[in-house]
């Protein structure tokens, strides 16, 4: 009897442990979105000209992962398992989070904020969304032509060797600064964009300042591409390009100019030339001396 | 002089073997139907491309580059044999010339076959010569590879003039065009002694000229490998690492016909005892060669086990492939030498076995030095399934590597049935002068 008792003891008790680490497994799967981006909701329309558009992003950056919505062939072999982007618990998102998951992500599941413009990421949206009858589109109330509204400026002090951005909005009723804005400044680079410093809000004048790296290597005459990314409210996403004269002079000939091993067959080193046509000719002359001798010889057979 | 009963004999018996029998149709169909079988794995590769294989975006090369390496490294027998001991007057080797040409052209010739097989659609080899880059070693290997297929056909061919002449005399119960065939090879053969200048001076030519471009082969096709940095194939010596280690392959893949024609042709009294005794020490001196190559590619790295050769030596030496690794090791080159050391072993029984040891384990060699290397990159893989880190090959590929394997057996297999192996007027010549 007593035996028996404890047995139980032990299975409800393994039960419950069991469960317990079932559950918090679960909840590690989810995501941790802050308040305010979970309440982001797009300025784009959810219709079929914007999931049609957000499905050829999708099949270009994201199907090889998820596989196609609603089949369920996401790539198994990944560690987590890509969810199928129409599953139910991924449409309990709002779209504020998947916005998020989709700028961020997280290990396996890649950052696009830096890949994909905002706009590019809403259609996206809307392609997910386009599975879920009962989903209901909230649509943001930033005015996406509000971003023509504004202007950047860009300002090198060459004794500090800062850059400070400032960005104000034309508005009718008069020039407003950007308050509390993201900004993000980036170089253009051979291999893509190299992030300066890390992103900063704008002060309630909208500016920044960034402090400028002074060893940067730069075009000839010292002049570097750069670019301004703005994320703000009420003004959405924009970017601003300029050429500044921040970096380094630097004259380096192109790896690629001159005549290497590397290059072209046009540019091949002139003693590989050299060396492989005389050798290939040599065999070839050797060659057509045997095949002359054989025909000597077949003639001497002759009489 | 030589009395005219004797040469009757020697004509007879070497041309023996040049008619059809059953045996011959029994080899060659069951050949040709493993072909077919083969092909057909080919044909899935052709719709479903290289997916069908076990190769992916890290591991490139698999069993299909190795075979390739194996194929060339096998068909540098022709050069040492017919031109290195024949130009150094080793006359014992002459009756072995023609085996070790036929072996040199069927690989050399095949080889190019396989690596068609890795490129997945065959008609990409028409890259290599419409973006080719002069700079690049593989333009290199196409053209040696090329060069040292014509000039084998040629040292093939050239001893074989006065054969073809014997042929078309002797040989009255064969087809008319095979007849024909003789006849036209033959080149209006007389025997003249301009004829015979000729002959000789044309093969010693092309025996000179057969030593740098076999050396070339197999050097530039270590290069493939030596002239990139990754772990495991960086390395100055790959050039005679390869070369020692075709010959060791080379050397046993005639052993192999030696046994074989001997027994099924009945050649007793031409592949003597003696050929095996001799060949058997080739087979060790080059061995040995090999083994110093060995014992240098890998001790040398293996004492210093630098950060990235760390993760591949230590994954030869008692990782994933580490029985791989030993067993071609100690199978496959240890062994082998200290057998052949005793006499007894070098009798043509027992070097028929080791020998076909000795092979395998070549053609596992090759892989050990294409696949664990591509496992092992610089830069971490990350994020993948585990298939795409761990080669393995697949059925399909498995049985499209076999495919090229069979070729050579079926282009030796109907070579050997249309030319005399052993050639006679040589063995005639030497005879006499042996008489005289
Ligand atoms: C390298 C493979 C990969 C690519 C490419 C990829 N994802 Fe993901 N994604 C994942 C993985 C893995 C997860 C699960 C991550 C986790 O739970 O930590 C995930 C999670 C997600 C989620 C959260 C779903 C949920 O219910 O938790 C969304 C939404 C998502 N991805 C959207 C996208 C979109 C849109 C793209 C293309 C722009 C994309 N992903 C590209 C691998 C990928």
């Amino acid at each position: 009897m007593f035996k028996k008792y404890n047995y139980l003891k032990f299975s409800i008790s393994f039960l419950l442990i069991a469960l317990f680490f079932l559950n918090t497994n679960a909840q590690k799967q989810r995501w941790d979105v802050p308040a305010d981006k979970k309440a982001k909701n797009s300025y784009i329309k959810f219709d079929n000209a914007s999931s049609k558009d957000g499905e050829a992003i999708y099949t270009k950056n994201c199907l090889s992962c998820h596989g196609n919505p609603g089949k369920g062939n996401s790539m198994k072999t990944l560690k987590p398992i890509p969810p199928d982007l129409y599953s139910s618990l991924t449409q309990e998102l709002t779209d504020g989070e998947l916005f998020y998951i989709i700028s961020v992500g997280r290990l396996v599941m890649p950052a696009f904020k830096d890949i994909l413009s905002e706009e590019d990421r809403w259609k996206l949206i809307s392609y997910v969304r386009s599975g879920n009858k009962k989903y209901v589109q909230v649509l943001s109330k930033t005015d996406p032509n509000k971003s023509k509204l504004v202007k950047i400026k860009l300002d090198f002090d060459s004794l500090t060797n800062k850059i400070k951005v400032i960005a104000n909005a034309a508005e009718k009723t008069g020039i407003i600064p950007l308050k509390d804005a993201e900004v993000s400044l980036f170089a253009k680079r051979y291999f893509g964009k190299l992030q300066i410093e890390k992103t900063i809000r704008t002060n309630s004048e909208g500016i920044v300042i960034f402090n400028f790296p002074k060893d940067l290597p730069g075009d000839k005459a010292g002049l570097v591409d750069l670019s301004v990314k703005i994320n703000d409210e009420v003004y959405g996403e924009i970017e601003f390009q300029n050429k500044l004269k921040v970096g380094i002079p630097t004259d380096k000939p192109s790896l690629t100019e001159k005549r290497a091993i590397w290059n072209v067959l046009k540019k091949a080193p002139i003693w590989l030339i050299i060396t492989y046509t005389s050798l290939v000719f040599l065999v070839g002359f050797v060659l057509l001396f045997i095949v002359k001798n054989l025909m000597k010889l077949r003639k001497l057979g002759n009489n | 002089m030589l009395d005219q009963s004797k040469i009757d004999k020697i004509t007879s018996d070497l041309l023996r073997h040049i008619r059809l029998n059953n045996k011959f149709v029994l080899w060659m169909g069951f050949l040709g139907i493993s072909f077919v079988v083969c092909l057909y794995a080919y044909t899935l590769q052709l719709k479903e491309g290289l997916s069908v294989t076990g190769l992916g975006d890290y591991v490139s090369w698999g069993m299909y580059i190795a075979n390739f390496v194996f194929f060339v490294a096998t068909s540098l027998i022709g050069m040492l044999i017919s031109a290195v001991l024949g130009l150094s007057g080793a006359k014992w080797a002459s009756p072995l010339a023609r085996i070790a040409e036929i072996i040199a052209l069927a690989f050399a010739a095949v080889a190019g076959l396989v690596i068609v097989s890795d490129m997945g659609h065959p008609e990409r080899l028409l890259n290599v010569f419409m973006y080719g880059r002069l700079q690049s070693p593989i333009v290199w290997d196409v053209t040696v590879v090329s060069i040292y297929v014509v000039i084998s056909a040629l040292l093939l061919y050239l001893p074989l003039i006065p054969d073809m002449k014997i042929c078309y005399d002797k040989l009255d119960k064969v087809p008319k065009f095979q007849r024909n065939i003789y006849k036209i090879l033959s080149l209006n053969w007389n025997g003249s002694l301009e004829q015979q200048r000729i002959i000789k001076q044309s093969t010693r030519i092309l025996a000179i000229l057969i030593i740098p471009v076999a050396l070339a082969i197999h050097t530039v096709t270590s290069w493939l490998f030596a002239a990139t940095s990754r772990v495991g194939w960086d390395s100055s010596i790959f050039g005679p690492y390869f070369v020692t280690g075709a010959f060791v392959s080379g050397t046993a893949a005639v052993i192999i016909a030696m046994y074989i024609y001997r027994k099924n042709y009945r050649l007793e009294d031409y592949i003597t005892e003696l050929h095996f005794d001799k060949m058997g020490k080739l087979l060790v001196l080059v061995s040995l060669v090999y083994l110093y190559f060995n014992l240098n590619e890998f001790m040398v790295p293996g004492y210093k086990m630098k950060k990235f050769d760390a993760t591949h030596l230590n994954d030869l030496f008692a990782g994933s492939h580490a029985a791989m690794f030993w067993a071609v090791q100690i199978l496959g080159l240890v062994l082998p030498i200290l057998l052949l050391l005793f006499r007894k072993m070098r009798k043509p029984g027992p070097m028929m076995i080791i020998a076909l040891f000795v092979i395998v384990g070549a053609w596992f060699k090759r892989y050990i030095i294409v696949v664990p290397t591509m496992e092992h990159p610089y830069l971490p893989i990350q994020n993948v399934p585990i298939n795409f880190k761990i080669y393995s090959p697949t059925i399909t590929e498995t049985l499209i590597t076999i495919a090229p394997i069979i070729l050579v057996l079926i282009i030796i297999t109907v070579l050997s049935k249309l030319v005399p192996i052993i050639p006679i007027q040589e063995t005639i010549e030497h005879l006499e002068e042996e008489t005289k």
